[in-house]
């Protein structure tokens, strides 16, 4: 089974980012992809205000496909711990996403550890975009890692471009934090990190539909992982954070 | 046939490596006929020592690497005379500039007459692009206006941001008639169709900027893209041998 944990649904034309359900489930099925976690690329409340809906009938349109994680800005705390626990307990989402250049809340901040907190205590994931932009790096994550123990943190992108081997430290001093594949141009570096933290701790995702998930299932595929590390980063530990059956 | 667009030689200052050999086995296994190959930064900091030895690697590459120069503009005029002897005397076919580990800004007046040069010796300038303060995609825009007959470059798509931040700029960029990117590090592929479509294929070059990135991944990177299989040809071998005049070379 292959999951992609990292998929976006929205129509922002001043990002030129236009992205439909019907389009994620075109670009898993070219790329053998059985399901994914899909996101908005922009918060709720505040610019997004229909994000929620706007996800709940993606994952509704493709039941099993699509499997949603709600984007929220922390500064607008109560208000977003409110949708984060409707969009669980109502809708079925499976995870939270935050990226901290859109919202400019560092994820140190008390609003936001507010919301992985809570996500923790749901049972969910909570996924950063993980880059190289100030207060998306391994680095200004950790302190949230630290303060959340039992909260999954997903660092997505795991450090972008140059960051990757931060992400790596960071994920060696902090069990709960999972590396996920997606843009990222190192394939050597997704063996290192199944070498240093363990294949358990590493997903794959593609950033799509307008990143290519054959292309980024492939640089799994290259980065040369045993076959049992493979099943692992591919799918098999996704279905354990979304609590679906692999 | 399959050219990649830059890949880099020698051993750096920042901790990275390849010698030639190990280049064309990686360019073989891929079923790559040749690469545009460009020095790395030695700790010693002596460009011409790079130069020469990137050439001799490519002259005993049997025929599979295509040289070319690297300076550093902070050395004015002793810049000039090495990017002159590593073309002239050397065979170099293009000047690489890596402005954030050379340390200057690419649109810094200082740097311009190396453009001039390279225009008279009728060479295109590869610029290694995306790094903050060095060379943002816009101020490439500003150092390619001054130099039109000059192609220019620029690695990573034009952008190097895991967001797709500076995308918007990279494409301002394009608009000018001798910006070229390549497709190393392009994370959305909808960008390497959209520089297709909107600017048009011989603007795009398959490179795989190794070592430190992978050659078959981003060889994959081009050959699944959603663009024409004849934007793929040109791509891959097309755009290379017109933009560093390459004759019989790599074939």
């Amino acid at each position: 089974m292959i999951i992609d944990m990292h998929m976006h649904i929205d129509d922002i034309p001043a990002l030129g980012w236009k992205m439909s359900a019907a389009q994620c489930i075109e670009r898993m099925d070219e790329a053998g992809v059985d399901a994914a976690a899909v996101m908005t690329i922009a918060d709720l409340p505040g610019i997004n205000p229909k994000a929620l809906e706007l996800i709940a009938e993606a994952c509704g349109q493709y039941p099993g496909r699509l499997y949603g994680f709600i984007r929220l800005h922390p500064w607008y705390r109560e208000q977003s711990l409110e949708l984060l626990d409707r969009a669980v307990n109502e809708s079925g989402f499976k995870g939270l996403k935050l990226h901290p250049v859109s919202s400019l809340a560092h994820p140190s901040g008390e609003d936001t550890i507010a919301l992985i907190r809570r996500a923790g205590a749901l049972g969910i994931p909570t996924l950063f975009h993980c880059g190289d932009e100030p207060m998306t790096t391994p680095l200004s994550i950790e302190p949230a890692a630290a303060a959340c123990p039992d909260s999954v943190i997903i660092l997505g992108h795991m450090g972008g471009y140059f960051h990757v081997d931060e992400a790596i430290e960071v994920a060696e001093r902090h069990p709960n934090i999972v590396l996920e594949t997606s843009a990222t141009p190192y394939p050597a570096k997704i063996r290192e990190a199944v070498e240093r933290i363990g294949a358990e701790r590493v997903i794959f995702g593609s950033d799509g539909p307008v990143s290519s998930p054959v292309l980024e299932r492939d640089k799994v595929m290259i980065a040369g992982l045993t076959p049992e590390a493979t099943d692992l980063v591919l799918g098999h530990n996704a279905a354990k954070l979304l609590g679906v059956t692999a | 046939m399959t050219i990649d667009g830059l890949a880099y030689l020698g051993t750096s200052r920042f901790g990275y490596e390849l010698d030639a050999e190990a280049l064309v086995k990686g360019l073989e296994r891929e079923r790559i006929s040749g690469a545009i190959a460009a020095p790395m930064h030695r700790v010693d900091h002596d460009f011409d020592r790079a130069n020469e030895h990137v050439a001799q690697a490519a002259a005993g590459s049997g025929g599979r690497l295509v040289p070319m120069a690297r300076v550093d503009p902070w050395d004015g005029d002793q810049a000039l005379r090495q990017l002159n002897r590593a073309v002239v005397e050397l065979g170099a076919r293009g000047l690489f500039l890596h402005p954030a580990e050379e340390y200057f800004r690419i649109n810094d007046a200082r740097v311009q007459p190396l453009a001039r040069r390279a225009a008279e010796l009728g060479i295109p300038i590869v610029v290694a692009t995306g790094y903050q303060g060095f060379s943002e995609p816009v101020q490439i825009t500003q150092f390619a206006r001054a130099c039109p007959e000059v192609p220019v470059i620029l690695t990573n798509g034009g952008q190097f941001n895991i967001s797709g931040l500076s995308q918007t700029d990279a494409g301002l960029a394009l608009n000018l008639d001798n910006v070229y990117v390549h497709t190393s590090g392009v994370y959305r592929d909808d960008w390497i169709a959209l520089v297709v479509s909107t600017f048009g294929a011989e603007r795009i070059l398959f490179a795989s900027a190794a070592p430190i990135m992978d050659v078959r991944y981003e060889l994959k990177r081009v050959e699944l893209a959603h663009v024409p299989d004849e934007a793929k040809a040109l791509m891959l071998s097309g755009n290379a041998t017109r933009l560093f005049g390459l004759g019989g070379e790599l074939a």
